[in-house]
């Protein structure tokens, strides 16, 4: 699409999607971080991210008010009120993915205090899928790629069947061994952020679908059972 | 405005799409000497709803529009090809007496044009010289209630034989819509009908557009997207002498087909 005939327009848009890509970075360094208090058993680093939340938080309310403005001022039509109604909805998604990082730190500073795992590595794992998707998919949300957007939102699916493997893994190590009952709950909850992180992932999927096809994604997208319920006991 | 009108302003699709087709145009072109101001245009406007003409000066939404009252033909050189039906009827045909077309798809202008004359004889003038009435009482009712629809009776009843100048500019549009609907019209036209009044005025010729579909088929020209988006059901864009994108507003205005109705809307070319 070309520029609008009042540029101060498109600097208003520009500034949005500057925002979206502040907030983007930060979420993921506050992810990429979680995961590596939880890998090295890092309490201080941990402790970071839970301060680091906060300014996600403002962000998030700067990004709103930003794009209330915007629609108050310019009252945009087709692409562009797609684009900033996403832009809302996509701010509220990666502050959300930054309290699911924060309770990731929260359990790291608890595994840091208990004795190492063999089982965290496979959380890692894990935790490099979902973090690998999200960066993907702010990327995807950069460019406009719908097609990538796609791409990442049915191979969530993968993350929810990893996901599923870990709970069967912790389950059985639990009961061998109830001695660890109080870690692999931890370990279980941080599998759980890791599956939601990946679900909201989706959702920024779902909105830059939107802003470039005006219809939304259909609702049929390929699930695992992320509920962990197929385990056989 | 009640979050509950605003959902009854709005019909769902498959209401607008069962309405009964009022005007049916096919394969209309004009010609202004040797300019090619339409291009082949062909449309259905529905009855009881009211449909917006959009696009940029020059896009011949208002050339069209006068093709549907046939005011074209006051313009020597202007010269009309294809079909325009209402309710099936050709307007162009021999038998067609233009004034009495006029008297049956009444026209708001631009610019407020009140006659000379009192409040009273504005919108008399109309049933009087097609001769819709048979005495005085007659006329006095279809005055007052020709005011009342342009919600304005309560304003002036108490100074008909005021002159319709004298009313500020609203009220003149107002006065003008009541002149037009005193024939007892079925469709009206409005070719910008907000575009000299302030906003206050213009909320209120909005409130009456929205009042006036349950009686009449209303088309409306006008250069505020935000007006077109705000009273009308269907919403056609014109560039360049064609009809590029016709559609539900809500479409038009939330998620366009046609690139270049996209651009318009949402301010990227002129």
């Amino acid at each position: 699409m070309g520029p609008h005939i009042v540029s101060a327009f498109d600097d208003d848009l520009i500034a949005v999607q500057a925002k979206i890509s502040e907030m983007g970075g930060l979420a993921e360094e506050l992810l990429s971080n979680a995961l590596d208090a939880v890998e090295t058993r890092d309490a201080e680093l941990a402790q970071q991210v839970v301060e680091q939340d906060r300014r996600l938080n403002r962000l998030e309310m700067e990004l709103e008010e930003l794009a209330t403005q915007v629609i108050a001022l310019r009252q945009p039509m087709a692409q562009d009120l797609r684009v900033l109604l996403a832009a809302i909805k996509t701010g509220s998604t990666l502050e959300r993915i930054g309290d699911l990082s924060k309770n990731i730190a929260r359990r790291a500073i608890y595994l840091s205090k208990s004795r190492p795992v063999q089982l965290s590595s496979s959380i890692v794992r894990m935790g490099q899928m979902t973090l690998g998707a999200l960066t993907e998919i702010l990327d995807a949300h950069t460019s406009r790629d719908t097609e990538l957007a796609v791409a990442i939102w049915r191979r969530d699916q993968e993350i929810d069947e990893v996901y599923n493997a870990i709970f069967r893994e912790v389950v059985t190590y639990m009961m061998d061994d109830n001695r660890t009952i109080g870690l692999g709950s931890q370990l279980l909850f941080i599998a759980k952020n890791l599956e939601r992180i990946g679900d909201l992932t989706t959702h920024i999927a779902e909105n830059i679908y939107y802003i470039e096809q005006g219809e939304p994604l259909s609702d049929d997208r390929p699930k695992g059972d992320p509920i962990g319920l197929d385990i056989g006991i | 405005m009640k979050a509950n009108d605003m959902t009854n302003m709005r019909m769902t699709d498959a209401q607008t799409q069962k309405r009964e087709i009022k005007i049916a145009a096919r394969d209309v072109d004009v010609f202004y000497g040797d300019t090619h101001a339409i291009k082949n245009v062909s449309v259905d406007i529905a009855d009881n709803m009211v449909t917006a003409f959009i696009g940029p000066s020059g896009c011949g939404k208002s050339t069209f529009l006068r093709c549907l009252n046939r005011m074209n033909d006051t313009i020597d050189i202007a010269r009309i090809e294809g079909r325009i039906e209402i309710d099936g009827e050709d307007i162009y045909a021999a038998a067609v007496d233009p004034v009495l077309l006029r008297a049956r798809v009444g026209m708001v202008f631009q610019k407020p044009n009140p006659f000379p004359k009192s409040i009273y004889d504005n919108v008399a003038y109309g049933p009087r010289i097609h001769g819709l009435v048979n005495n005085k009482a007659e006329l006095d009712d279809v005055v007052e209630q020709s005011l009342r629809r342009a919600a304005m009776w309560d304003e002036v009843k108490d100074r008909l034989d005021q002159p319709g100048t004298g009313l500020s500019g609203g009220q003149q549009q107002r006065l003008c819509i009541a002149r037009a609907i005193a024939t007892a019209p079925e469709v009206l036209l409005m070719d910008e009908p907000c575009s000299a009044l302030d906003p206050i005025a213009t909320a209120q010729i909005e409130e009456l557009i929205d009042e006036l579909r349950s009686n009449y088929s209303v088309v409306i020209v006008t250069h505020s997207m935000q007006q077109a988006a705000r009273v009308s059901q269907r919403t056609a864009f014109f560039h360049l002498g064609t009809l590029v994108e016709y559609g539900e507003t809500t479409q038009i205005f939330t998620n366009p087909e046609d690139q270049r109705t996209q651009d318009y809307i949402t301010g990227r070319f002129g």
